[in-house]
């Protein structure tokens, strides 16, 4: 009984000690992680879809609540030129052939017009729809106004990548709700940023 | 002294992990695809490996002989946990690179396999000892055989092209296969010096360390113990 009651309370304490640690350790590297994810997941999807700024979008991005949805946020990524908001873009999801699908969106600030999007995660079949993330597809959205996105075959503008539908309907419906969320933060977001 | 040099020494050649006892190979063979890679993930095994037998030595006496597996486990676990979290927040490229191999170190053979057959019976120094030379000889074993297999593979060691311009790449020595060859390559040329050097001396010719796998402890563990 005496050695049953000693392993009980060593692995316990042993387990219990070492999972503090590790709360600790979680949570003093949680800011730096998020930071380093945001520079190499998503950064060089925002490279790709912003015009040309002199600002960090990843260290000056902020947080936003969606009006009319209580709990849900986004966070925006701003690109200043000169000090002044030249785009900002946002990451949205859609489902697609083999899960969710990360998007970057960026809109242009002055004017009703994307400027270009570009693929964080996916996990798309290789070789068919990873293609969502390659030029030809991508290119389609840059300069594109707000309207008609939507794949050639429900009357939009947009190229599906053959052979995969459902992974190129996935990307553009991440482009719809960047655009919905946008309609809805757009005064803010100017507010925030002149 | 002269005992902590033997304990660091015997990892460097005598017991070299992947090689001598061939211990470790599943990330041996799967991120040595660069210099770069092989390097990142044997300073990931040192750090655990050596923490792991530090700790385990310090609490050697109060573990129950029963738990004392469990309690190994959970302790590198933690280790490993910690090594995942602070190689994502300060080496996130390497962390994208060596992927699900982080993790599996936990199941590293070498760590459970020293926490056994040596921290679990011996004092603190010693036991960080065998740790630091057990781990620096795999991170240098994995460094060479990323070398190796980048300098084929890719034409370039560390990323650096040494190879000259018209150099076409065995893309082969990159793939798994490439993994298999290079290491079997690597085995026969120590398992032949050491033949050679065992013959020079004018004694009977080594065994080949290979077959030799009680150094990892596991086996005689179940006898003395169980």
């Amino acid at each position: 009984m005496r050695e049953i009651m000693k392993m009980v309370v060593v692995l316990s304490l042993i387990s219990g000690l070492s999972g503090a640690v590790l709360a600790w350790l979680k949570d003093a590297t949680k800011n730096r992680i998020e930071e380093q994810v945001l520079t190499y997941v998503q950064g060089p999807a925002l490279e790709q879809v912003f015009p040309p700024h002199d600002n960090n979008p990843i260290t000056d991005r902020k947080r936003f609540e969606v009006p009319g949805a209580p709990g849900e946020s986004v966070t925006i990524f701003p690109a200043l030129k000169d000090g002044k908001l030249a785009g900002y873009a946002m990451e949205t999801y859609g489902q697609g052939y083999g899960g969710d699908i990360g998007v970057i969106v960026g809109f242009d600030a002055g004017k009703d017009a994307l400027t270009g999007i570009g693929v964080t995660t996916m996990k798309e079949t290789p070789g068919l729809g990873t293609n969502v993330a390659k030029h030809g597809f991508t290119t389609q959205f840059a300069g594109h106004p707000l309207e008609k996105l939507e794949l050639k075959s429900k009357g939009g503008s947009i190229d599906a990548v053959s052979g995969a539908s459902y992974s190129s309907t996935g990307a553009i419906t991440a482009v719809q709700k960047a655009v919905a969320l946008r309609d809805k933060l757009k005064d803010e977001i100017g507010k925030t940023w002149q | 002294m002269s005992t902590l040099w033997k304990e660091f020494s015997k990892g460097l050649w005598n017991e070299l992990p992947p090689f001598r006892l061939v211990l470790g190979l599943c990330p041996t063979l799967a991120v040595t695809k660069t210099a770069n890679n092989g390097l990142g993930m044997g300073l990931a095994v040192i750090f655990v490996l050596t923490l792991s037998n530090m700790l385990i030595s310090m609490v050697r006496k109060i573990i129950p002989a029963k738990v004392r597996i469990a309690c190994f486990i959970v302790i590198a676990a933690s280790l490993v946990v910690a090594v995942e979290l602070l190689m994502q927040a300060y080496a996130y490229p390497l962390y994208q690179q060596l992927g699900i191999f982080v993790p599996l170190i936990v199941v590293n053979c070498i760590i459970l396999g020293r926490a056994e057959a040596f921290a679990s019976r011996n004092p603190v120094l010693p036991s960080i000892a065998d740790g630091l030379g057990m781990g620096v000889g795999y991170t240098a074993s994995l460094t060479f055989l990323g070398a190796l297999r980048e300098l084929f593979g890719y034409g370039t060691v560390f990323g650096a092209p040494v190879m000259w311009g018209s150099f076409k790449p065995f893309s082969f020595m990159i793939e798994a296969p490439g993994a298999f060859v290079c290491l079997g390559v690597l085995l026969a040329g120590m398992n032949f010096f050491s033949a050679w050097q065992a013959r020079r001396k004018g004694g009977p010719d080594a065994v080949p360390a290979v077959s030799d796998c009680g150094s990892c402890g596991m086996c005689d563990m179940a006898r003395k113990r169980g």
